[in-house]
């Protein structure tokens, strides 16, 4: 067991797993030479060597497409968009070549797309968005979140030694604000939801940096019971933990980083109307980020991300209702 | 300059240098295989028993002939949909390819996909997607795993000309060549995609492109499959030794519609009359009927294995909706592509091509 | 590859028939037109040959014979637009091994078989309309309940107007139903019984007529519409059970007579066996009327008759349309467990109205449970031509004397109920009456826990 950042536990997994397959090709812009845009892969290039350090050209589609092609011959590679952003220019590949690959040719595609995620510090539109959304509706792609350091390093692991294309979002805002204690070495979390903190009178759903803000909005609202789910994986969703918490508690908050319309949270809130019906005392309700550009200015940027604020005022709502 | 009715290269003998006769013929039988195969299945087609819309590649049989007869059993194809002859010779049964067409549980993909969008993943396949020309970034890959790993194989992609207007070829041919991959991308000029000509399509003569990201190019005779097979031999021998990526771009002519549904009235018929007397097939078969060899022997050979395979094509079932939901996911170990049939004699009492 | 067509068909080998279908010449095609055909009926035809010419959205072609044969029919004629799929003509071959027959394929392709349409609804079937759902009223106004407050207040049986509600405008929330299960220490919800005292509230204006009209009538017909609170007539059930009590009132000499029991036994193994404790009473008074066989019995103007068997009534309220009594027959030979899955059984068909003509036919004693509502005490009129009919109400926790086998007394705090029988004078006395309620007090205080 370390303490470790975020970042520091991606850092470790990558490291890991080169280390310990060498299968394991890490490529993306500025990944070796410069060590990576956020310094993820710092000294991987000296350990490892430019060849399975790869920097690539800017060309998010041939990232994607050439990771695909060196999968089917036998690598593991893991691909970095350098901002989760620019899945943009990579989704045909991802979406149609990656994802529906295995389904129609029984040929599996173990990539892992590492996608640098999330706002909060006056990125603008195209260096804050939150995209999961894009790959759970696309069949054949998993996708995981995770909110704490130990859960960066075990989905990495696991997400590396899936068979199948895994989209790692990785929030930037957690890189270097979380911190907390990892296990070395390899081991794998599973693709799950985790409750972070339980509770009965209310739960509040999030994953990736919106947990913390859960946490921190409910730690001490009126003394009320008020549990955490954090979901980690979007692709596959844990069903059966989402249902057990709305059960246990009746009354449910999702939060959503991403804009509101179709996030993952809007699935897991139809998931919650038809499953858990019977078990609820109250609307299933929604924060998120409202259907605009990311802004680049704080004041703005404050206003449309989901903050502790908005989190307590809607917990604080439903409670009484 | 904008190639308007691309001139074949000139016409060659064919470089028998490195083709046995045995390999003539096994030219030409895959040809006629291919254009068996599409004939047997646009008949299908017409009879309702083929669903979707049907894709052939009649008079360009030798691109695909000719290149895939060059390849390893250890390459690795990418195949597009007018390249049916490289899966027959990677070793892909007619009944598949004819359950393929119809949709039947024993094609290639079982029902999940359409038409020629199949690859054989044990014979070295893969299947294509239908956004053109993502193939070639796959192929790129695989040609980027085998120079990482150091093994002397190569990775091959087919492409047509309209293609090479999208982002991906460029993604592709840039990324190979700057890191002077062992991949060979042979562009099929066929002159039009669907109804644009080439000449609404680019302002180069597409060869050039090679240049400009940093490799070779090679013109040849789209419609000789010999020619074919000694440009792709050649390609496969500088990029197993380290050369780099080479550009084939493969001149000739769609002589049917984009698709079943589509009548190409937009063709100049002066410009397919000209192509029909390039046949590639008549061109291979009068060479070897001038070796000596019973072409209608060949004939008769293959016309006996599509018929036997339509019936057992035919008397093939469905695709059960039962396990319709499976298989988004692979649940076990991921197996990488295996080896397929690699016919040419050069191949025979391996050491490397 | 065309063959050669059979010469003839052998009787062996009847010939069958191969559709030509207009194909789909495209994604978005649907549609064809023939525009000439080349061949006629009667003529011989080779597999793959050309047998019309059709014109489509995107592209005119040829059709080419299936299969080799001589054509039989052509159905679609020159200038005519059919949709992807229909049959063009028909070709017929025999089945013989030398054709070059394309076996029909093992599915139905595309355009075969027309499907059959849905069947339409038997006539017949009749659509029982449920019964109202309860309507609490509040002095703020009509209260809505969330769905996880109604499924509690269902396991439990609570009436949810009388739990006060702490969320916002006085809303009922999950922990208030909750503290009130808890205060109440209301049990699971058994099926609720039929109330055949006089106490009980004025039954609200019944809607359409349903099963329990078969108990009286010979044909279930539907009733008038109910009457609204302002007056009106009865509905035909309420009259048909109101003439069936009041023909029991006018016929019997009813009187009723009660006994306490302490159920401190039954309470605890009914816990144990997760039954109700009607099952115990049932099983009790089965056993009670074996030795009292006097109270088993029909009487039909002068003609009293004992029956062997214990045909055991119980009665069961089907809330406003009234109550119906269907029959445990050969209750003796039940357990009480089996006593308690036969009353379940048939609580449940009598709600779904799916009892028979027999089910309500032949009993011999009734046994009616209100006991939910915490009543104590009733006077149940006798369900005709019995003679007898037992009233179990609520467990009351009582204080009660005890005397120990020194002769001490004691108070003690005890599950008691009060179980009325009501009998018919013209076939018993008093005497037998109370002997029967103390076999059936006896037995209850002796269960074995």
């Amino acid at each position: 067991m370390t303490t470790m950042t975020y970042l520091q536990a991606i850092s470790s997994a990558l490291r890991d797993e080169l280390r310990a397959d060498e299968r394991v090709l890490v490529m993306g812009e500025d990944v070796g030479v410069f060590g990576g845009a956020f310094k993820v892969t710092d000294g991987f290039v000296e350990e490892f060597g430019g060849d399975r350090v790869m920097d690539t050209p800017l060309a998010e589609s041939a990232i994607i497409g050439c990771a695909v092609g060196a999968a089917v011959v036998g690598m593991r590679p893991v691909c970095e968009m350098q901002f989760a952003d620019f899945i943009s220019c990579g989704f045909d590949q991802l979406v149609n070549v990656a994802g529906r690959m295995h389904y129609r040719q029984g040929l599996a595609v173990p990539i892992v797309v590492r996608l640098p995620s999330g706002g909060g510090f006056s990125g603008g539109p195209f260096h804050s968005q939150n995209p999961e959304a894009l790959f759970m509706h696309s069949p054949g792609l998993k996708v995981v979140a995770p909110s704490t350091a130990a859960d960066a390093k075990g989905l990495l692991h696991a997400a590396i030694h899936d068979p199948n294309p895994v989209c790692f979002m990785e929030h930037k805002h957690l890189y270097r604000r979380v911190k907390g204690d990892v296990p070395e070495g390899v081991f794998e979390t599973p693709f799950t939801a985790r409750v972070a903190r339980p509770g009965s009178d209310l739960v509040v759903i999030a994953y990736g940096a919106m947990v913390d803000v859960a946490l921190e909005a409910t730690s001490d609202l009126e003394g009320a019971s008020i549990e955490v789910l954090d979901l980690r994986s979007l692709v596959p969703l844990d069903e059966d933990a989402v249902l057990d918490s709305v059960a246990r508690c009746s009354k449910v908050v999702i939060v959503d980083e991403a804009n509101m319309t179709c996030a993952a949270g809007a699935q897991v809130a139809a998931l919650i109307a038809e499953k858990a019906f019977e078990d609820l005392d109250g609307p299933v309700v929604r924060v998120a980020t409202p259907d605009v550009p990311i802004p680049f200015s704080p004041p703005l940027e404050q206003a449309v991300l989901p903050g502790v604020d908005r989190v307590k005022e809607a917990c604080r709502e439903l409670l009484n209702y | 300059m904008a190639t308007d009715t691309a001139a074949p290269a000139p016409e060659t003998a064919g470089d028998a240098a490195h083709l046995q006769l045995a390999d003539r013929v096994e030219l030409l039988r895959a040809m006629l295989m291919m254009r068996g195969i599409e004939e047997r299945a646009m008949s299908l087609y017409r009879q309702g028993k083929v669903p979707g819309s049907f894709y052939d590649g009649y008079g360009q049989e030798a691109v695909s002939a000719g290149a895939a007869f060059a390849m390893a059993p250890e390459d690795r194809l990418c195949i597009l949909h007018r390249d049916l002859a490289a899966h027959v010779i990677r070793g892909v049964s007619p009944t598949r390819i004819l359950s393929q067409y119809m949709g039947r549980a024993g094609g290639v993909t079982r029902g999940r996909d359409g038409n020629v969008h199949f690859g054989d993943r044990e014979l070295g396949c893969v299947g294509m997607v239908s956004m053109l020309p993502d193939m070639m970034l796959v192929a790129t890959g695989m040609a980027m795993a085998f120079k990482l790993r150091g093994e002397r194989r190569c990775a091959l992609t087919w492409f047509g000309d309209g293609s090479t207007s999208r982002g991906d070829f460029h993604e592709a041919m840039n990324w190979a060549g700057v890191q002077k991959l062992p991949v060979l991308f042979v562009l099929e000029n066929n002159q039009y995609a669907y109804s644009t000509p080439v000449n609404k399509q680019f302002a180069v003569d597409p060869v050039q492109r090679a240049t400009a990201y940093g490799f070779a190019g090679v013109t040849v005779d789209g419609n000789d499959a010999e020619a074919m097979f000694e440009a792709t031999r050649a390609a496969r021998e500088r990029a197993v030794d380290g050369g780099g990526p080479t550009l084939i771009e493969a001149v000739t002519m769609r002589m049917h519609g984009h698709a079943a549904h589509d009548d190409m009235k937009y063709v100049p018929r002066a410009q397919v009359e000209e192509w029909r007397a390039r046949d590639p097939i008549e061109r291979q078969e009068k060479r070897l009927v001038g070796a000596g060899v019973d072409v209608e022997a060949v004939r008769a050979s293959v016309s006996a294995e599509i018929q036997a395979a339509s019936v057992e094509a035919l008397a093939g079932p469905m695709p059960s909706p039962d396990d319709v939901l499976e298989g988004v996911f692979c649940t076990g170990e991921s197996v990488p592509l295996g080896d397929g049939r690699a016919p040419w004699s050069g191949f025979a009492g391996e050491g490397d091509a | 590859m065309s063959s050669s067509t059979t010469e003839s068909l052998s009787a062996s080998h009847p010939p069958t028939t191969v559709d030509v279908t207009m194909p789909q010449m495209g994604v978005s095609v649907a549609e064809g037109t023939v525009v000439a055909w080349r061949v006629e009926v009667g003529d011989r035809v080779a597999a793959e040959q050309t047998i019309c010419e059709i014109s489509t959205d995107k592209i005119d072609t040829e059709v080419p014979a299936p299969v080799g044969g001589v054509v039989a029919e052509i159905i679609v004629g020159v200038e005519e637009t059919v949709e992807v799929g229909v049959v063009l003509a028909r070709i017929a071959t025999g089945a013989d091994a030398g054709d070059a027959i394309l076996p029909p394929p093992s599915a139905p392709a595309p355009g075969d078989a027309i499907l059959p349409p849905p069947s339409a609804p038997e006539p017949g079937d009749a659509i029982l309309p449920p019964p109202p759902a309860p309507e609490p009223t509040s002095p703020s106004g009509r209260r809505r309940y969330s769905p996880v407050v109604q499924r509690i207040a269902a396991e439990h049986d609570i009436d949810l107007s009388a739990v006060v509600g702490t969320g916002r405008d006085g809303r009922v929330r999950k922990q208030d139903v909750l503290a009130f299960v808890d205060a109440n220490g209301a049990e699971p919800a058994e099926p609720p019984m039929h109330i055949e005292s006089p106490y009980r509230p004025d039954p609200s204006p019944a809607p359409a007529a349903v099963a329990g009209a078969r108990v009286e009538a010979a044909s279930p017909g539907a009733a008038p519409a109910s009457p609204g609170a302002d007056g009106g007539g009865l509905s035909r059930m309420r009259r048909q059970i109101g003439q069936h009590m009041k023909r029991s009132l006018d016929t019997a000499a009813t009187c009723t007579t009660w006994i306490e029991a302490d159920m401190g036994r039954v309470e605890a193994a009914r816990a144990r066996l997760g039954v109700t404790a009607l099952a115990f009473v049932a099983r009790a008074t089965i056993e009670a009327l074996r030795e009292y066989p006097a109270l088993n019995a029909w009487l039909e103007g002068d003609r009293y008759t004992r029956v062997d068997d214990v045909n055991l009534g119980i009665a069961v309220s089907l809330g406003d349309d009234g109550l119906i009594v269907p029959v445990i027959h050969r209750a003796h030979e039940l357990s009480v467990e089996g006593l308690a899955a036969r009353i379940r059984e048939l609580a449940r068909r009598a709600r779904d109205r799916s009892l028979s003509a027999d089910d309500v036919a032949g009993g011999t004693f009734t046994i009616t449970n209100p006991g939910r509502y915490g009543s104590i005490m009733a006077t149940p009129i006798i369900n005709q031509p019995q003679v007898g009919i037992l009233d179990l109400e609520a467990v009351v926790k009582r204080p009660v004397v005890l005397t120990d086998p020194q002769g001490t007394d004691s108070i003690a705090i005890r599950p008691m109920t009060i179980l009325g029988l009501s009998w018919d004078h013209r076939a018993l006395d008093g005497v037998l009456s109370a002997q029967f309620l103390a076999g059936v007090k006896r037995r209850l205080e002796g269960v074995v826990v």
